[in-house]
């Protein structure tokens, strides 16, 4: 409970000016991530996990992106207000990043020791052949197959799981504080998936660094992470202890989404769906987002936008006004009201 | 259902199906990628039955010889006991009306241009499945069985999302009256909470329609959820088939095994040993000696780089392809 | 790689007939007889025939190009019907300064084309790469005789900073050199601006920042690479049209040249000399896109692999 705090996150809002209009693509997302732990972000395609993780570096391409609002505090200084000189010493040195692309997210015509060595050179000022030494070592310490030779090729010439582990290699070369792993192992099969899972957990326990891991994978999710947040719409609409938010998911949107999902251990009859699609990121409804899709929607989940408030557990934290005081004296109103 | 005594209405007999590779150079080798060899199996009428393996394995492979969309290298086909190598074009255009198909992104297969009506109506006339005036009553009919709005019909593709876009890929695969329907990874793309809609929807299309299904994922959850049957592949040939449960819980061949263990659950209780596979999955081009798994298998001998292990029966509803099958089931007992 | 080339000099075999069997007919077809000019105005029938018979003219097609063929790969090209000196002789002459030519407006086009292109492409739809790209259009829809006259005029007649013609000094080789080299310039700069901006667009750009790479460094170390790839092989097609260029520019700037000669001898109707000629330029052009595909593959490994 007093661990630590690596990174937090206050009020993040990060939008995308287009021709059709105002993207929120990250609409007020607040975290907070500590020492040694990880921390998941789930939800579903264009939810905003993506560009919360890129907005974290300020990789967001602008125009048409821009962080309108909110603080990133690694350390308490502020990301959000560093200058070009002081962010590039962040970058890749104190959080570094792993992309779910293995294929595309490594230059193709540049051997892939030099694209680790490079970054040993930048940040730990260590003259070529070390550099290039300690790339190897990396290679090795990720587990890839003879390290000096493969250090030589181009990415090509490695397989999509190989890749990946010189991605690691890469992020990891500078000992970060903090890895930020956007759909590391999406695009990978799953005995594969399997490898790279367990690795990042073991060089997490000899480094000691704390994760961000992110995916749309649950699954995924309940093996690696400590916390989980749960974005819809721009939002984190939930935010726990992964054991609890697994067992008692107390968000209607968490709640649906665990349930349909297909259960290996056992056959089901019909799987749970939650109806309707969600909302334009455009276009947004005053109220909770995510109002037209929620069996337990109410007027004020309408006329008012709930907040993330911690529950009675402090560690707990819902956006909806079911977990609120508000919800009993409603429920009451509205039984006077409609008898 | 007693499956066995059926006929199959489709059966596939040592599909091979090679594509050879252009040549380096002038003095190398020509190389062939054994995409898929020599496998054989048979779908029930009313029946789902999955294929699943990792990327490359040679699933979708085997629904393109199917379809022969690939011409395959050698093997047959046959469709409800008539070869489909031997079909003339015409013949062989109204088997083709009989098997359709949904691939994982049905937006790269519709026509951008083209509104949805167009699109089915143009379906429908290809196939001629019914007279002109009858088309309007079943084009609504369609969209409500697939559960989208009337209105859409007059929609381009690029209108939907990526769900709405699968339920317009079936609807396109179901306006010609198909009797198998072969999905290549049809939910893979889409998010939980779609993917099951789809699911449900594909289910309760086959319960109403009689249609029989050819299931292609990498999912082993969604496979467990929709299949009757499932084939395990690797590296181009079939290790391991059974029905659902049995494969489920007595997985039998070590690749089945490794692949179950290996899939992440938020279940407490199921998690527990992980087989992790060393290396990767070795290059179809030039594929290992004897069992192709033998690289990777915790349990590999001598023997296995040597012997090719035959598709052996365990039960009447169970096969698998590893020389060590039945002593490697009782040592998990024991 | 060794193999590659090899393959591709092997190649390049059939393209050579290809050139001499194309020249040989070119010629064939053009009006005019050629006896008749060597024998010269008002020579009577007699010397005229004399004159074929001595030239083989009145041998049957094939066996002339079969000689032409044979004669060509033991270096003979002929003699000139002007002045009775060998073809070879006269191109090995003018050869060495349509290249240095050439080269320099070649390094014009690289040189101007490359930093074009990235000024643009590393602030797109600025103002600075709008006036860029205006310019480079300008480039590629004037004629190049027209703008060699242009700065002939203005360098030369206005400003007398530089010699109007000829090909005597350093200075001769400026004006020529642009107007060859501007074209293609423009073209190679909006190449690079558009293969510039599609890389740098890539995830991997996006890695190589996530790193904490300086700017420059993400463009000319992990951008500018990538997006040279496809500039090879404009770069070799304009060296093509670049060649054919030299012909006018030749003319403008009374340089005595390759393209020159082969004018010179059109217009006297000096047909080995254009035979010659032209053979010799195809064969230019053929070994630049040799070196351009050797080149192109040697930056991108990848293409070993399909
Ligand atoms: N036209 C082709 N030419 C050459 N090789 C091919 C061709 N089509 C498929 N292959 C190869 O055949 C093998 C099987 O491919 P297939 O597409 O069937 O795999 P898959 O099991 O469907 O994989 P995924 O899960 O990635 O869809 C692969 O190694 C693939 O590269
Ligand atoms: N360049 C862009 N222009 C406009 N909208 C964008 C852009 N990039 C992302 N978005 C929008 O931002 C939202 C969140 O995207 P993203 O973070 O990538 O989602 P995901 O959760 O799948 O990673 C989406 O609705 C997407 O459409
Ligand atoms: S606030 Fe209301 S609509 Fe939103 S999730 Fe809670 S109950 Fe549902
Ligand atoms: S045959 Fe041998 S190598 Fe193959 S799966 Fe069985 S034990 Fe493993
Ligand atoms: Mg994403
Ligand atoms: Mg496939």
């Amino acid at each position: 409970m007093n661990k630590e705090v690596v990174l937090q996150v206050k009020n993040l809002k990060t939008h995308f000016t287009t021709s059709k209009g105002t993207a929120k693509a990250v609409d007020g997302v607040d975290f907070t991530l500590h020492k040694g732990e990880t921390l998941g972000i789930v939800g579903e395609s264009g939810c905003g996990k993506s560009i919360t993780s890129l907005s974290l570096l300020r990789l967001i391409p602008t125009p048409p992106g821009k962080i309108v609002e909110g603080e990133i505090l690694l350390n308490n200084k502020d990301i959000v207000k560093m200058k070009e000189e002081e962010l590039r010493k962040v970058r890749g040195n104190q959080i570094s990043m792993i992309f779910q692309e293995p294929m595309t997210s490594l230059n193709p015509i540049i051997p892939v020791g030099e694209q680790i060595a490079e970054t040993i050179r930048l940040h730990q000022r260590l003259p070529r052949k070390p550099a290039w030494q300690k790339a190897v070592d990396l290679l090795e310490m990720v587990g890839l197959p003879s390290p000096e030779k493969r250090a030589k090729q181009e990415p090509f010439q490695l397989s999509g799981g190989m890749r990946q582990r010189v991605m690691i290699a890469m992020a990891l070369a500078c000992t970060p504080e903090v890895l930020i792993a956007d759909e590391p192992t999406t695009a990978l099969d799953v005995t594969i998936q399997a490898q790279i899972l367990e690795l990042m957990k073991d060089l997490q326990k000899q480094i000691g660094m704390s994760i961000i891991f992110i995916t749309h994978d649950l699954g995924v999710v309940s093996e690696v992470c400590d916390q989980v947040a749960v974005m819809y719409a721009g939002q984190i609409v939930e935010h726990r202890n992964a054991k609890d938010l697994f067992k008692t998911p107390l968000h209607p949107y968490t709640q649906g989404l665990l349930s349909s999902l297909p259960n290996i251990h056992e056959n089901q009859q019909e799987l749970q769906t939650i109806e309707g699609s969600v909302p334009s990121p455009y276009d947004y409804p005053v109220g909770c987002r995510f109002a037209d899709r929620c069996p337990h929607a109410r007027e004020i989940c309408r006329a008012e936008a709930p907040d993330l408030l911690e529950t009675n557990n402090a560690e707990t934290k819902v956006r909806c006004f079911m977990h609120t005081e508000k919800w009993e004296v409603i429920e009451e109103k509205e039984e006077l009201v409609c008898p | 259902m007693s499956i066995t005594t059926k006929s199959p209405i489709l059966e596939v007999n040592h599909l091979k199906q090679y594509f050879s590779l252009k040549k380096e150079s002038l003095f190398s080798p020509k190389q062939t990628v054994k995409a898929v060899d020599d496998i054989s199996f048979k779908l029930y009428p009313g029946e789902t039955l999955s294929i699943v393996g990792e990327s490359g394995c040679g699933k979708s492979t085997t629904g393109r010889s199917i379809l022969r969309l690939d011409e395959p290298t050698e093997g047959e086909v046959l469709f409800n006991g008539t070869s489909m190598t031997s079909l003339s074009k015409k013949e062989l255009r109204n088997v083709r009306g009989d098997i359709q198909v949904i691939f994982q992104d049905p937006y790269a297969s519709l026509n951008p241009r083209q509104t949805i009506r167009k699109m089915l109506q143009e379906a429908m006339s290809i196939q001629k499945v019914m007279p002109k005036e009858q088309m309007e009553a079943r084009l609504l009919e369609l969209m409500s069985l697939v559960g989208l709005r009337p209105e859409y019909l007059e929609r381009y593709p690029h209108e939907f999302s990526g769900g709405q876009r699968q339920r317009i890929g079936i609807a396109r695969a179901l306006c010609v009256n198909p009797k198998v329907i072969i999905c290549d990874e049809a939910v893979s793309a889409l998010d939980v909470s779609i993917q099951a809609q789809i699911i449900n929807l594909l289910k309760s299309m086959q319960r109403d329609l009689d249609l029989t299904f050819l299931f292609i994922s990498h999912d082993l959850s969604v496979v467990r959820h929709i299949s009757d049957r499932v084939i395990v592949m690797y590296l181009g040939t079939i290790v391991e088939i059974a029905d659902k449960d049995s494969l489920f819980d007595s997985p039998s061949h070590p690749y089945t095994k490794a692949l179950l263990s290996a899939i992440p659950s938020i279940d407490e209780q199921h998690k527990k040993d992980r087989i992790i596979l060393k290396g990767d999955v070795p290059s179809p081009i030039d594929p290992p000696t004897g069992c192709r798994f033998h690289t990777r298998c915790p349990f590999a001998t001598d023997y296995c780089k040597k012997e090719v292990p035959a598709l052996r029966s365990l039960s009447e509803t169970h096969q698998v392809a590893c020389h060590y099958a039945e002593s490697l089931l009782k040592e998990e007992i024991v | 790689m060794l193999l590659f080339i090899a393959k591709r000099l092997v190649q390049i075999i059939p393209v050579i007939f290809g050139v001499t069997l194309v020249v040989f007919l070119i010629m064939q077809m053009v009006p005019g007889d050629p006896a008749a000019i060597l024998a010269g105005e008002g020579a009577s029938q007699e010397t005229i025939e004399q004159y074929r018979e001595d030239l083989g003219l009145n041998r049957p097609v094939a066996e002339q190009y079969m000689s032409y063929v044979s004669n060509v790969f033991q270096g003979d090209l002929g003699n000139s019907l002007k002045n009775k000196q060998p073809v070879l002789d006269e191109i090995l002459l003018r050869l060495p300064i349509t290249m240095e030519l050439a080269f320099y407006s070649i390094l014009i086009t690289i040189v101007l084309g490359l930093a074009a292109g990235i000024i643009s492409a590393v602030k797109p739809y600025s103002i600075r790469d709008v006036s860029v790209m205006v310019v480079a259009l300008l480039g590629i829809s004037l004629p190049s005789f027209w703008l060699g006259l242009l700065l002939m005029y203005l360098f030369s007649v206005k400003l007398q900073w530089l010699p109007v013609a000829g090909w005597d000094g350093p200075l001769n080789i400026i004006l020529p050199a642009l107007t060859l080299g501007v074209g293609g310039a423009a073209i190679v700069a909006r190449m690079t601006r558009s293969s510039m901006l599609d890389v740098i667009g890539q995830d991997y750009i996006r890695t190589a920042r996530a790193k904490g790479l300086k700017e420059h460094f993400v463009i000319y170390k992990h951008a500018l690479r990538n997006a040279l790839i496809p500039v090879i092989t404009v770069v070799g097609l304009q060296f093509g049209s670049l060649l054919g260029g030299t012909v006018l520019v030749e003319s403008v700037f009374a340089i005595n040249g390759l393209g020159r000669m082969i004018v010179d001898a059109i217009r006297t109707r000096d047909l080995p000399m254009v035979q010659g000629g032209v053979l010799v330029a195809s064969l230019v052009f053929v070994f630049v896109n040799l070196l351009v595909d050797v080149l192109y593959r040697a930056v991108n490994k990848r293409i070993d692999l399909n």
